[in-house]
């Protein structure tokens, strides 16, 4: 408790002087006025008015300057206005004992002023602490990235302290890292502090020995830094690591305590925040794990149906050439082309979903207008859809996307192919294409007239090898609506099933027409035609 | 359409199995084939066998594909046909930049490789000062600097008019959107300036009376360019 006294009353350090000079200057001109005022009769009550300065400078200024303020008071008191006037000579010894009861009453006074003053002080530095630490633990539960944290932390740390600070955290099994060093503002030349080796090599004992070290703790206190480590029930995260100017030991032990509350708080987020790291990786092992059963499934069935039809037609036609009729051989080679086909498509969508999941996608943003890809996609799905009669209702101005193409191009070749795959011969597909210009959106329709996608399925038909029980029958993977929600997202754009009014199904899509902010750079050049 | 009985392809492609595709089917075709399994003697047999054609994997291992094709385009005009894996939109580029003539993704099919082959020996063959370049209905008098679709007269800007010259006069053949912009721009024109190819092919496709979700003569190829289709001549 009296360390903490010391620790507030020390900035008051440079205030004591002119504290002295203010109370020899109440004091006199209390003096005059008491004097002036011809008061100089009636001692007891100037006695007592004497007292507040005493008072006053306990309350203000401490125990010594209202010492000091009863010292003067006293002499002032016996120069004035006990007989003989403006002498120290005292006439009657009684006096004598008025004297030094009333600097007893008024030390007294003053210390039980003074008393109150530091308690006052203590509360208000404790509430400081609190309020610091409860800012600290406050921001450190709200972030979920453990760097966001780590710099944090040392501003934190640094602004609380008024000194540079850095987070150490073990770097795989052997080195320490400076995780962050933000040097506390006012000392720019303390830029970085923590880098050095010397401050690595304490930083490293520390985290080993899992003890406080440095300025102001038993172990290496000529280190200009005080060390504490960051520590949970179960084990030991990083190093908490505070430059310390020259102060005091008892400042010193109070920052300790102080730096010891924010490595606990530090100690408790970094936890947290590898705990949920550590499950979030659990749940994508986990989530891996089922889609490699469902991709191994998947794979074997839809890789081996077309390879047996490929293998048994090639094998037939070799071995038993002469058998066969002119229109046999025909309809087994077409089978090895669409069982080959068939393969290629799978390997696209594996392919597709293998990059889009692995983050290697890279948008490769161009202006592309819509009507240009809807019809490089007819071009393609053409081929497979001779009995389905595709209707496309395309805005009267071109509509711009900035996008990537290619990919905008395989969203809508796997739309439209479900959308034929999914709908019986002779029935219409209609793709419609609006922009809302007011909110910056295209959207694109495709309805067909198929069999439907039951509501409870009409978002999971999205997710990675989900197969709708009611279209086992039909070949695919469950990768391409996948893919296409993948491609759309990156685009920040949605795609949802709907039903569609005619019966069937209508996907809607809808994306961004401008990114970041990019207008269409496109006005009339206003040329002349010839 | 009969492409010119005999003509020399010379098919540069590691994998014996595509070579032996080729093989089989080109020659069944009536073209005289070539094979080598690597690019170094693939530039070396170029100059010794003197194909018409060149069908070139820009996969090779050792000297790449790019490589062969910037070295045979150092003393040679013939015809290159990439063939590539479908994913890599930039290579594909780079080599129709490069001096490529066309390009074929793997996997493909025969009728496709064979058509590119015709069309690209047309191409070489065909003189190319002829004035009047005539598809069905539509007419482009490069010397009058007229355009007639179905008879009547077609009123382009300057500039749809020269990209609709480009495009026709390379009929068949794709023109990546960076040489559409240095033969029509010039050379003040940025990469980033594609969108002004979009608006003007649109306009142009509107003055042809093209609906532009089935093209008859301006052909999107996504991500490349575009290629003016000789299946309406």
């Amino acid at each position: 408790m009296s360390e903490r006294i010391k620790k507030e009353t020390l900035p008051s350090h440079g205030k004591r002087v002119p504290a002295y000079v203010w109370v020899t200057l109440g004091v006199t001109l209390l003096t005059l006025l008491l004097h002036a005022i011809g008061m100089s009769g009636d001692l007891v009550n100037v006695a007592l008015i004497y007292l507040f300065p005493v008072l006053v400078s306990a309350v203000y200024w401490g125990m010594g300057p209202a010492v000091y303020a009863a010292s003067f008071s006293v002499i002032m008191f016996d120069f004035f206005f006990v007989p003989p006037y403006l002498s120290f000579t005292v006439e009657d010894l009684r006096y004598l004992i008025s004297f030094v009861v009333y600097l007893a009453v008024a030390i007294l006074t003053a210390s039980l002023a003074g008393r109150l003053r530091q308690q006052l002080e203590m509360v208000k530095a404790r509430e400081a602490t609190t309020n610091s630490l409860y800012a600290l633990s406050r921001q450190m539960t709200a972030i979920t990235d453990l760097n966001t944290l780590l710099v944090n932390i040392a501003t934190q740390v640094s602004l609380t302290l008024g000194k540079p600070a850095a987070v150490y955290l073990p770097d795989g099994q052997v080195d320490l890292l400076v995780t962050s060093s933000p040097a506390s503002t006012s000392e720019g030349e303390k830029d970085g502090w923590g880098d050095g080796e010397s401050e690595i090599a304490i930083a490293k004992w520390v985290y080993h020995h899992g003890q406080i070290a440095g300025k102001g703790s038993s172990t290496l206190r000529e280190s200009p830094g005080l060390y504490v480590p960051l520590r949970t029930e179960e084990q030991i995260h990083g190093v908490l690591a505070v430059s310390m100017d020259a102060g005091e030991v008892h400042e010193q032990q109070e920052q300790l305590r102080l730096l010891e509350a924010c490595g606990g708080l530090a100690a408790g987020a970094i936890a947290r925040v590898k705990l949920a790291e550590e499950a979030r990786l659990a749940q994508i092992t986990a989530e891996s794990e089922r889609i490699r059963t469902a991709l191994l499934d998947s794979v074997s069935h839809e890789l081996r149906t077309p390879l047996t039809a490929i293998i048994g037609s090639a094998t037939g036609l070799l071995e038993n050439d002469a058998l066969f009729t002119p229109e046999d051989r025909r309809e087994l080679t077409g089978n090895i082309r669409d069982g080959a086909l068939r393969m290629n498509r799978l390997v696209t969508n594996l392919l597709g979903m293998v990059r889009l999941e692995s983050g290697m996608l890279q948008l490769n943003r161009k202006w592309c207008d819509v009507g240009d890809i809807i019809s490089v996609v007819l071009t393609q799905v053409r081929g497979f859809s001779p009995h389905r009669n595709i209707q496309v209702e395309l805005p009267d101005d071109p509509a711009f996307i900035y996008g990537d193409e290619v990919l905008l191009e395989q969203v809508l070749v796997n739309i439209i192919s479900n959308a034929i795959k999914y709908s019986p011969d002779e029935s219409r597909i209609v793709i419609t294409v609006t922009s809302d210009k007011s909110l910056s959106q295209l959207m694109i329709w495709v309805a067909d007239q198929g069999i439907g996608i039951p509501e409870a399925e009409r978002t999971r038909i999205f997710d990675k090898f989900y197969r709708s029980e009611s279209t086992q029958h039909v070949t695919g993977t469950g990768l391409g609506l996948a893919i296409c929600k993948g491609i759309v997202e990156v685009h920040g754009g949605t795609i949802v099933a709907e039903p569609n009014p005619g019966g069937g199904t209508r996907m809607r899509i809808n994306i961004p027409m401008e990114a970041h902010g990019l207008r269409f750079p496109y006005s009339e050049q206003g040329e002349v035609e010839e | 359409m009969n492409g010119p009985l005999g003509a020399r392809i010379l098919v540069i492609d590691d994998e014996p199995q595509i070579r032996k595709l080729l093989k089989v089917t080109l020659q069944a075709h009536q073209f005289e084939l070539h094979e080598c399994g690597d690019g170094e003697e693939g530039v070396i047999q170029a100059s010794i066998v003197h194909p018409d054609l060149i069908i070139l994997d820009l996969g090779l291992p050792g000297m790449s594909g790019m490589e062969v094709l910037r070295r045979i385009r150092e003393w040679s005009q013939v015809p290159i046909i990439v063939l590539t894996a479908k994913d890599q939109e930039g290579d594909k580029i780079a080599a129709l930049d490069g001096g490529a003539d066309d390009y074929v993704t793997k996997p493909f099919g025969m009728g496709e490789l064979v058509a590119r082959i015709r069309v690209a020996l047309r191409h070489v063959a065909k003189t190319t000062d002829e004035p009047i370049l005539r598809f069905g209905s539509l007419t482009v008098d490069l010397a009058q600097r007229q355009v007639e679709l179905e008879g009547t007269l077609v009123k382009l800007t300057p500039t749809e008019y020269e990209m609709l010259k480009v495009l026709a006069s390379n009929a068949g053949k794709i023109i990546t959107q960076r040489q559409l912009l240095q033969q029509v721009w010039g050379g003040h024109h940025h990469e980033s300036d594609s969108h002004y190819l979009r608006v003007y092919v649109g306009h142009l496709r509107k003055k042809l009376n093209e609906d532009p979700t089935n093209p008859r003569y301006i052909q999107t190829e996504p991500g490349i360019g575009y290629r003016f289709l000789l299946s309406a001549e």
